[in-house]
């Protein structure tokens, strides 16, 4: 599903975010990515959603490399790859619902189509309730759900998450790491980059852990390490 | 294109008009004001260019017969006149004609002609006007070597710096025209690229969710159009009718003066101004959407 060979990415000011990464990660996988701040687990995930391309190696998602694709393509590649960050990145100005089925308009479904499909996932997420609240109106943990609710209403082959429980309380964070379980569990492969010691050693998942933009371990059912 | 998208992104287009209600006012309003004022120095050069056709179609020349030419003689210059390539138009003005109105400005109580001793000295003329102004100097230069000319005049000096005080009207009507539209090109684009620049966020998550780039730009452009069409029908609205205005003032007053009252080429001009600013803000937005596109 997700190949990358021998992947350095070097930033135009000189920082040096991946070196020489490896990986391989199979349909239906729940993995975790740990390692310190400046680790290089943003870097990873911007790779493959193709926000950004490896100076040099491969990035290949579902048998294509993503430094080939045209922008119409990259359009596609992300229609089959949810996100989530740590920040939500919510649109302000639009209620739940609506955030929800601005996915789904970009691509162009019918009014019918999103008046069915958006109430299920909001009811999948437990939203069902906050559908016409305003982002300000939630807490974090709703507004994540929210966020989590417009990455996998296209039903995406891949979902990735950026911190996605960084700000977040303790309980709150365990709530949607379920979520993020429960959606995997659905067949969605699943890469989650996180700080968060004490959930990756409760999983028990595979970890693949960055220092200094190298790969340092990839265990298959791995805790935090140290 | 679905139907359901087209009207989600006219949609989108209209609710990002109302929702960004300030920047909305400020785009239009400052299409409507660059719209103003290019088209009031517009229709000012257009109008100097009036006045100084108007001035330049005036220039003739007069030519002078040999007082003592036979009827015959004037006729056949006048043929040659008439044939000669560049005149416009010709005029005769017979002696005793010349006399009369050569009296009239002595006064009606004088008989000029008893003053003189009953002979007539003034010669034959013709009034003489060119096609071309620029060219009435080579044709009068033609026109005195001609058989039973005796001398021609035209204003010679005179009608050339006339000619080069009319060439810097226009040429300062020209720029002044060309130097607006680019301060309203600038003033129109920045505007814009703020409005852009204040929803970057909401294009880089259409990105995240595999929006294309048209789909973003779509809602972007038809919001350029909508508030471009606005701002530069206000313009042309309020120009038309202070236009109207001045110009019956002036047609009361100052009648001599020639101005523009051709209502369709009036239109003509308006229409485009008004073309001009919805092109500028479809266009404008569309591009500097382009900057956020690349994520």
């Amino acid at each position: 599903m997700i190949h990358l060979y021998n992947v350095t990415k070097e930033y135009p000011n000189g920082v040096v975010a991946l070196k020489n990464v490896t990986v391989n990660i199979n349909k239906g996988e729940f993995v975790f990515l740990v390692g310190p701040s400046g680790a290089g687990k943003s870097t990873f995930i911007r790779l493959i959603f193709r926000e950004e391309l490896p100076t040099s190696g491969q990035v290949i998602i579902a048998g294509k490399s993503i430094a080939r694709l045209r922008p119409s393509k990259v359009a596609v590649l992300r229609r089959n790859i949810g996100v989530v960050f740590q920040d939500f990145r919510l649109l302000p100005d639009r209620t739940v619902f609506e955030n929800v089925a601005f996915a789904m308009r970009v691509l162009q479904y019918s009014q019918r189509e999103i008046d069915q499909r958006v109430p299920e996932v909001l009811h999948l997420v437990g939203l069902t309730s906050k559908a016409g609240n305003y982002p300000y109106q939630l807490s974090g943990g709703e507004q994540q759900r929210t966020a989590i609710a417009r990455a996998i209403v296209n039903n995406p082959k891949i979902l990735v998450a950026d911190e996605p429980t960084g700000n977040l309380d303790p309980e709150t964070s365990w709530e949607i790491m379920h979520l993020l379980y429960e959606i995997n569990k659905r067949g969605t492969t699943l890469i989650v980059a996180t700080h968060d010691q004490k959930i990756v050693d409760a999983m028990k998942r595979r970890v693949i852990a960055l220092d200094r933009g190298r790969l340092v371990r990839d265990d298959q059912e791995g805790g935090y390490g140290l | 294109m679905k139907l359901t998208t087209v009207k989600f992104l006219i949609g989108q287009a209209l609710v990002s008009i109302k929702r960004n209600g300030m920047m909305s006012l400020a785009s239009t309003g400052t299409v409507a004001i660059s719209m103003f004022v290019l088209g009031t120095f517009l229709l000012l050069a257009l109008n100097a260019n009036l006045v100084a056709d108007t001035i330049e179609s005036n220039v003739e020349i007069a030519v002078l017969l040999d007082a003592d030419a036979t009827p015959e003689e004037i006729n056949s210059t006048y043929e040659d006149i008439v044939a000669l390539d560049g005149v416009l138009e010709v005029t005769h003005i017979p002696k005793e004609e010349a006399l009369d109105r050569l009296s009239r400005q002595f006064g009606e109580e004088h008989d000029l002609l008893q003053a003189l001793g009953g002979v007539n000295p003034l010669p034959d003329s013709f009034i003489v006007k060119v096609e071309n102004p620029r060219m009435v100097g080579e044709v009068a230069e033609v026109l005195s070597r001609f058989n039973y000319v005796d001398k021609v005049r035209y204003g010679k000096g005179l009608v050339e710096k006339l000619f080069s005080i009319l060439d810097w009207v226009r040429w300062l009507g020209t720029a002044v025209v060309v130097l607006l539209s680019l301060a309203a090109v600038f003033l129109i684009a920045i505007t814009i690229r703020l409005t852009v620049f204040a929803r970057r966020e909401e294009i880089t998550i259409m990105k995240y969710v595999g929006a294309t780039n048209w789909f973003i730009r779509w809602p972007f452009f038809l919001e350029g159009l909508f508030l471009g069409t606005l701002g530069s029908l206000l313009a042309t609205a309020a120009l038309y009718y202070s236009y109207s205005y001045l110009v019956g003032y002036v047609a009361a007053s100052i009648s001599f003066i020639p101005l523009i009252t051709d209502r369709e080429f009036l239109l003509q001009v308006l229409l485009c101004l008004l073309a001009g600013g919805a092109v500028l803000g479809a266009v404008g937005s569309a591009i500097s959407v382009r900057r956020f596109l690349k994520v």
